[in-house]
């Protein structure tokens, strides 16, 4: 009989143990049993939050009551137009605002300042021709079609050219607050008509948040992200996408999050360049407290560190500085967007001292907000007439309501998003998120780009260099997803 | 000799304490452009104003309103309802006749006089009958949204004699609202205003005088009071915020089943508690005007500034939740329960006619421009008489003894029945009272 002499070894060292241990085990039997119901139970639970999905039930957002019958699911297709009445209408209001001076020296500390607004306002009365615009917005194929009772908007942009051999991938681009669909104008021709022979082709659906633009507002309270997100899904499926990519920002980015947790399967990646951390978990709290002084723990860069710290200016002051805006519109929506129903001026210093200030906080520091070094003015009076024109300003502020009204410890926020991710991390956004925060949430971080310039509205402000990151990004899951 | 040092550093503690401690007066010039050297402490009279061209140009822009539907079953907790603030609208379009509510208004006399650079109005009211009675000077101070008008209805049962008492009433409007100049500088906070309206009353000869407040007024008073206390006989305050402290933390932990061991009665428990439901949500759920107004004024009051219906949804939204919560849930948020629809237009259109909404906002960003808890006033106590009066729907209940931590020298401390934020325009008679008895006790010889 062959035997291994390392079998030989550890017989003779183990049976002796023998005994011992079965005497042990019988008299901690229970205590045994009930760390491994206890592994057992965490285990459960870790894999209970890995696998959850969001879950979701229709919804109803049109006056009354839902009709009987067939749901209404044609598409058709929509021009945005104008009219003199429009104009004249504008033009008077415009030239009876009765402005206030800012104090001296004051610059965009107090707000829009009073010489800067003069000088857009002259514009927009004098230079800016809306009819104009109207063309260029039409230059893409609207549509709308009615879902859970609401008409939603919605462009689509089908490539011109295909190359041989490659297949279009469709991308649903999701804008936020106070932004609007034309956000995207600037990037779709880089995503659906690539320069780069190597670049994915891309089919773009770019929708308007009910409630915004010109997306009928929900009619019935409640209608938050995880709505938008499902009636997004709908749409989707409407048009025939069995799977499809999906980039946002702002609350793009949540309702495009929500969307990857309600059908993980449907959405193949997840492109987005904000992504505060919605729960400040144990990882997120110990980063902050230790990471100035251990930051190789956390994986934080010195950008990282240069970002957060001092942390208590950077996280808790500069917030409170700038969030004025969200509690007045999460709590009394109606009160704060009325006056600027009627103000298209008051309407265009509230947009617009965000396209200032979180495009570059240093530009609270200047007399002219630096609001035309980045964007120029047609573009930014485009977007505030989708928001005059539309009289969207009230149905959009609800949407903070209905989402921090309940609270922040929404199931959505205790579910992971297992898609892959790519995150545009631009140096000026509101917040910055480094990779050990992005990843508490997203569990498959597939991209982290550290982007050279940019800020909240990166989209509009750097369309080339987000393009490519969603090219890269894209590009490495197609190829992921290749080798599967 | 050791008792004797103990003894003695105690003495010293107590004596410290007792002492009456000031703030410094300071100095400011809040007109534009640089400091002219000509200086013009002259009173001149004023009367309220309107034209047929105002009021067209109101009602052109009311005309003009956009409206949107409010969501179903909503009530007051979007904001202000906008079915009802149709209704509102449509009175004030048709029925609301301005030129008589200004003929009101100056049914007692106005004036302006310049001081620091800004033109500074007020109302100044006599009693009717002088003889054989003490005439107190009493100034009151409004806060926002409100203005001089609030004391309308309390200012005649202050000027007639009561058990040989009345008043001399002095009503200014804080620069930056209604009829007063707005600072064209930075930084003019309610110590500026203090120290302005401390002038006032020495250009009209009064060398002692007493002192009411309520929102912004009650800062702005006491704040006074902390500048010159020899001069202030009197403060009498409706709304009044503790300081954080030791003290205050052990009432929140024991106060609801141990109050007497902290200090606090059982209307107290009543008023505070569930402390966090009440004042920690509620505070948050009702401050959002506060924080945009105290980072970003210039913003949020343009819209409001060219629509009137905005302005009045704005203010009039404050009007029906801070006189009781529970108007939220309700379609027409309470408003008419009351006040009146003239009342309350009349204070929205000194706002409109004076375009004073952005400068009004301003005095919050001012005022919370550094750590507020450090600042000087914050730091000091109040050791001239104070009367407190606690209104049962005013936003923050601070009982007496948190109260004590700041105001040092309390003669009265009432609970009152009704009322909310908007006292002296709602309760006037029972705030009229308080004062009364409050200033009977501090003239007692």
């Amino acid at each position: 009989m062959k035997t291994n002499p390392i079998t030989e070894l550890l017989s003779s060292v183990c049976r002796p143990l023998v005994p011992v241990l079965v005497q042990t085990l019988g008299t901690m039997f229970t205590e045994i049993l009930v760390s491994l119901l206890i592994g057992g139970l965490i285990y459960f639970l870790v894999m209970r939050n890995r696998n959850q999905v969001l879950k979701t039930k229709d919804g109803w957002w049109g006056a009354g009551a839902p009709p009987d019958g067939e749901e209404d699911v044609s598409v058709r297709p929509f021009k945005i137009s104008t009219s003199d009445e429009e104009l004249e209408d504008l033009h008077r209001r415009l030239d009876q605002t009765r402005p206030v001076a800012s104090l001296e020296d004051s610059q965009f500390h107090y707000g829009f300042n009073s010489q800067c607004l003069q000088k857009v306002v002259s514009y927009w009365r004098n230079d800016f021709d809306w009819r104009k615009q109207v063309d260029k917005l039409n230059q893409y194929p609207h549509f709308k079609t009615n879902i859970e009772g609401i008409d939603v908007h919605y462009m689509h942009i089908k490539p011109q050219r295909v190359p041989q051999g490659s297949a279009v991938i469709p991308l649903i681009m999701v804008h936020g607050w106070p932004g609007s669909f034309y956000e995207f104008f600037g990037i779709i021709p880089l995503l659906t008509e690539p320069s780069d022979p190597g670049d994915c082709v891309f089919e773009v659906v770019c929708p308007s948040i009910p409630g915004y633009g010109f997306s009928e507002a929900p009619h019935k309270k409640g209608f938050d992200s995880v709505c938008a997100a499902r009636i997004f899904h709908k749409l989707m499926k409407r048009l025939g996408f069995q799977h499809f990519y999906a980039h946002g920002g702002d609350w793009g980015w949540l309702v495009t999050t929500n969307m990857a947790q309600l059908e993980p399967k449907t959405v193949r990646g997840l492109h987005v360049n904000f992504a505060p951390p919605s729960k400040p978990g144990l990882r997120v709290t110990l980063s902050i407290m230790l990471g100035r002084r251990f930051p190789k723990l956390f994986g934080f860069t010195d950008t990282d560190i240069q970002k957060l710290y001092p942390c208590k200016e950077k996280l808790v002051v500069e917030s409170i500085k700038e969030s004025g805006y969200m509690h007045i519109q999460a709590t009394k929506p109606d009160t704060a967007g009325r006056g600027l129903n009627d103000s298209p001026v008051g309407l265009a210093a509230y947009i617009l001292e965000k396209f200032s200030t979180w495009t570059s906080r240093d530009f609270r520091n200047l007399e002219d907000g630096g609001l035309t070094r980045k964007f120029s003015l047609d573009d930014l009076l485009t977007n505030i007439m989708i928001y005059w024109t539309s009289a969207c300003i009230v149905s959009s502020m609800r949407f903070y309501k209905e989402n921090f009204g309940k609270g922040l410890d929404q199931p959505h926020s205790r579910i992971p998003v297992v898609v892959p991710t790519g995150f545009a991390c631009f140096p000026n956004e509101l917040m910055h998120t480094p990779k050990l925060w992005v990843q508490q949430k997203y569990h498959k971080l597939v991209s982290y780009t550290l982007m050279a310039r940019g800020g909240h509205f990166a989209a509009m402000e750097e369309p080339q260099l987000m393009a490519e990151d969603i090219h890269k990004f894209v590009r490495t899951v197609e190829k992921k997803t290749k080798k599967q | 000799v050791w008792m004797l040092s103990t003894g003695g550093i105690l003495a010293c503690m107590v004596h410290k304490r007792r002492q009456v401690k000031t703030i410094p007066l300071g100095e400011g010039w809040w007109g534009a452009g640089q400091k002219s050297l000509s200086k013009d402490d002259n009173i001149y009279s004023f009367r309220v104003e309107t034209s047929d061209k105002d009021i067209e140009d109101l009602y052109e822009r009311i005309d003009r309103t956009r409206y949107t539907d409010p969501l179903e079953d909503s009530g007051f907790h979007y904001g202000f309802n906008s079915t009802y603030l149709k209704k509102v609208v449509s009175y004030w379009r048709h029925e609301f006749d301005w030129k008589k509510q200004v003929e009101m208004l100056n049914k007692y006399p106005h004036f302006k006089t310049k001081i620091e650079g800004l033109d500074v109005h007020f109302i100044h009211v006599r009693p009717p009958h002088r003889e054989n009675q003490k005439v107190l000077p009493l100034m009151l101070v409004h806060g926002w949204p409100g203005c001089f008008y609030e004391f309308y209805k309390i200012i005649p049962l202050l000027t007639e004699n009561q058990d040989g008492v009345a008043f001399e009433i002095i009503c200014p409007s804080i620069p930056g609202y209604g009829f007063s100049e707005a600072p064209h500088k930075q930084g003019f906070d309610s110590l500026s205003a203090a120290r302005i309206f401390l002038t006032l009353m020495e250009r009209l000869g009064f060398s002692q005088f007493y002192l009411q407040g309520g929102d912004w007024g009650s800062l702005i008073t006491t704040n006074m009071a902390q500048m010159k206390p020899q001069c202030v006989k009197g403060l009498h305050l409706n709304m009044f915020l503790s300081r954080r402290g030791f003290k205050v933390l052990l009432g929140l932990m024991f106060g609801r089943y141990l109050p007497f061991l902290v200090g606090l009665t059982w209307e107290d428990v009543r008023r505070l508690f569930p402390y966090f439901e009440k004042n920690v949500w509620e505070i948050l759920r009702e401050t959002g005007y506060l924080h945009i107004q105290a980072t970003k004024p210039d913003t949020a009051g343009c819209g409001v500034n060219d629509s009137p219906v905005g302005l009045a949804a704005y203010i009039l939204e404050k009007f029906s939740t801070w006189t009781d919560l529970e108007n939220r849930a309700l379609e027409d948020g309470g408003l008419e329960r009351k006040f009146n629809l003239d009342e309350l237009l009349t204070v929205i259109m000194i706002y409109w006619t004076s375009g004073s909404i952005v400068s009004s906002m301003r005095f919050y960003k001012e005022n919370t421009k550094r750590n507020f808890d450090n600042r000087v006033d914050q730091k000091t106590g109040i050791f001239v008489p104070t009367g407190l009066a606690a209104f049962p729907n005013e936003l923050m209940h601070c009982p007496q003894a948190w109260a004590q931590i700041r105001y040092k020298n309390i003669y009265s401390y009432t609970f009152m029945s009704r009322g909310g934020h908007f006292a002296a325009f709602e309760e006037p008679k029972l705030l009229a009272d308080d004062i009364l008895q409050f200033v009977k006790k501090v003239e007692k010889p």
